[in-house]
């Protein structure tokens, strides 16, 4: 008899856990047995952990409205400032206010680019940008970044030189892959001695195609590379150099949301080789 | 999440020539975690909606369901438990058994349904509504606004799915009455409760998150406003 009770309730149990997976569980009874008690406790738990699940989910979405609040808020009066900064530019004659105004400027367009910066990783990090990597060609894509580095290479007299095979292909997201190229390059171009070269390879594997940047710079020390992929990270000789220590951050943020990685390897004083693997 | 509904919920007392119709035809939803105020006159049916909604007294006809359960179903006896894990009531007159300290009145629901303490939870409600000091006191050591207080605790005990107070500062001076109904709304919040309470008092209904308007039986409007 008491066996029988025993299998009985081990079998509602095992129900209750079933409904529970279906996401329809339902008290089956209310009296004084011990099995009904259980019932009415579950179902307690069971609401109080899809409330805060709820609350989990409401609150995420208040941050990525207020992400979209901030940038939406902020782009005009900042576009304001650059324009009016480059009005004046134009206008101011002597040359400490030349000065001024050309800094006023450069720090807009720098809190511009943060601004913007930040958006896109908090967008990334929450998962309001969806990457969507599909087979690809590589070459196109690095001769754009090339072409959009180009002026700040020249003018150091750097060359940056493309030996990536036409026909290679990779799967990946064209657009953002090409802003974490770009960050990667633009480093690359920013901490190289003038008239060095920085090159640009890439290799295909039986899983994942790598694109390699690698320039003649000066390098980054064994301690250093584990945190120069972190947020507002700059490396300690980095001051001099224009920045704010995003992009390398927002790089790794982009290949790792495709399944990919970046690998760094550096020599201090003979440069620096990064290496994205994508996914084939 | 809509934790209590009512479909075409009617009360008819008497016969012919002497019905009454208490309820005729009430349909609410009460979001999870609101505080909805029950306005109208006395005699408009409000006390028969909310003994309704309790499981204190049976419909003629329309549902009332709780957490998905509709609870007309329910055998008496089934109810009477429905009623001890689900809802906590709190009353005009504070109810609390005068034989036992505030502490175990606060307990009782639970140890009556033979469920173990949560103490760090009873403990979180004591100091929420500020009865530390008093745990130990008997209900006539203490004032009403105090009493209705114990009574709030008791009520929050059981974590319960709706909470139910029907008119719950009727007997407390205007102050007092301020104090104990800030005190149910931020124990509401706190607690993520859902309140419903009774009252034919405009101004304590203007605390609430949602005013239901009841008369003769049927809602007349429904005014929400901002929490």
């Amino acid at each position: 008899m008491s066996l029988f009770r025993t299998n009985d309730t081990l079998e509602r149990l095992n129900q209750i856990l079933d409904d529970t997976m279906n996401g329809t569980f339902e008290e089956s009874r209310y009296d004084e047995s011990q099995l009904s008690r259980l019932e009415s406790k579950w179902m307690r738990y069971l609401t109080a952990s899809h409330r805060s699940l709820r609350k989990v989910e409401e609150e995420r979405a208040s941050i990525k409205e207020l992400v979209t609040d901030i940038s939406h808020q902020t782009k005009t009066p900042l576009s304001n400032i650059i324009l009016y900064s480059q009005l004046l530019q134009e206008q101011v004659q002597d040359e400490d206010s030349k000065k001024l105004v050309t800094q006023i400027h450069l720090q807009s367009e720098k809190l511009q680019f943060l601004i913007q910066a930040l958006i896109k990783t908090s967008r990334l990090e929450s998962g309001t940008f969806q990457l969507q990597p599909q087979e690809n060609e590589v070459f196109p894509m690095i001769c754009d970044i090339i072409r959009e580095s180009e002026k700040k290479a020249g003018a150091k007299g750097i060359t940056i030189a493309n030996q990536v095979d036409e026909a290679m292909t990779a799967s990946f997201d064209k657009k953002w892959t090409a802003e974490a190229l770009f960050n990667i390059l633009d480093n690359a171009v920013k901490y190289s001695p003038p008239g060095s070269q920085v090159k640009i390879t890439a290799e295909s594997y039986e899983m994942y195609a790598t694109i390699k940047i690698t320039d003649k710079g000066q390098g980054i020390g064994e301690e250093e590379i584990p945190r120069i992929f972190g947020r507002f990270y700059r490396g300690e000789d980095a001051h001099l150099e224009e920045g704010i220590g995003i992009g390398l951050y927002l790089s790794r943020q982009i290949i790792e949301a495709q399944s990919g990685y970046i690998t760094v390897r550096s020599q201090l004083g003979k440069g620096s080789e990064f290496q994205v693997y994508l996914l084939r | 999440m809509i934790v209590l509904q009512t479909k075409g919920l009617k009360k008819y007392y008497g016969k012919g020539e002497s019905l009454v119709k208490a309820l005729d035809g009430v349909n609410i939803s009460i979001e999870q975690g609101t505080m909805s105020a029950i306005v109208g006159t006395s005699g408009s049916g409000k006390s028969t909606l909310l003994n309704m909604l309790g499981g204190l007294d049976r419909p003629t006809e329309g549902t009332i369901t709780i957490e998905g359960k509709d609870i007309s179903t329910l055998k008496d006896e089934s109810l009477t438990i429905f009623r001890r894990r689900k809802i906590g009531f709190i009353f005009q007159a504070f109810n609390l058994v005068p034989v036992l300290n505030v502490y175990e009145n606060i307990v009782l629901p639970i140890e009556l349904d033979g469920e173990t303490v949560d103490e760090a939870h009873i403990e979180e409600i004591i100091k929420v509504l500020g009865l530390e000091s008093k745990r130990n006191s008997m209900p006539n050591q203490l004032s009403g606004g105090q009493q209705q207080r114990v009574a709030i605790a008791r009520a929050l005990a059981t974590k319960p799915a709706i909470v139910l107070a029907d008119e719950p500062t009727g007997n407390l001076d205007s102050k007092t009455s301020q104090d104990v109904l800030s005190l149910l709304k931020v124990t509401g919040q706190k607690f993520n409760q859902t309140i419903v309470m009774i009252t034919h008092n405009e101004s304590i209904a203007q605390m609430a998150d949602r005013i239901i308007r009841i008369e003769d039986g049927r809602i007349q409007k429904r005014g929400e406003r901002d929490a």
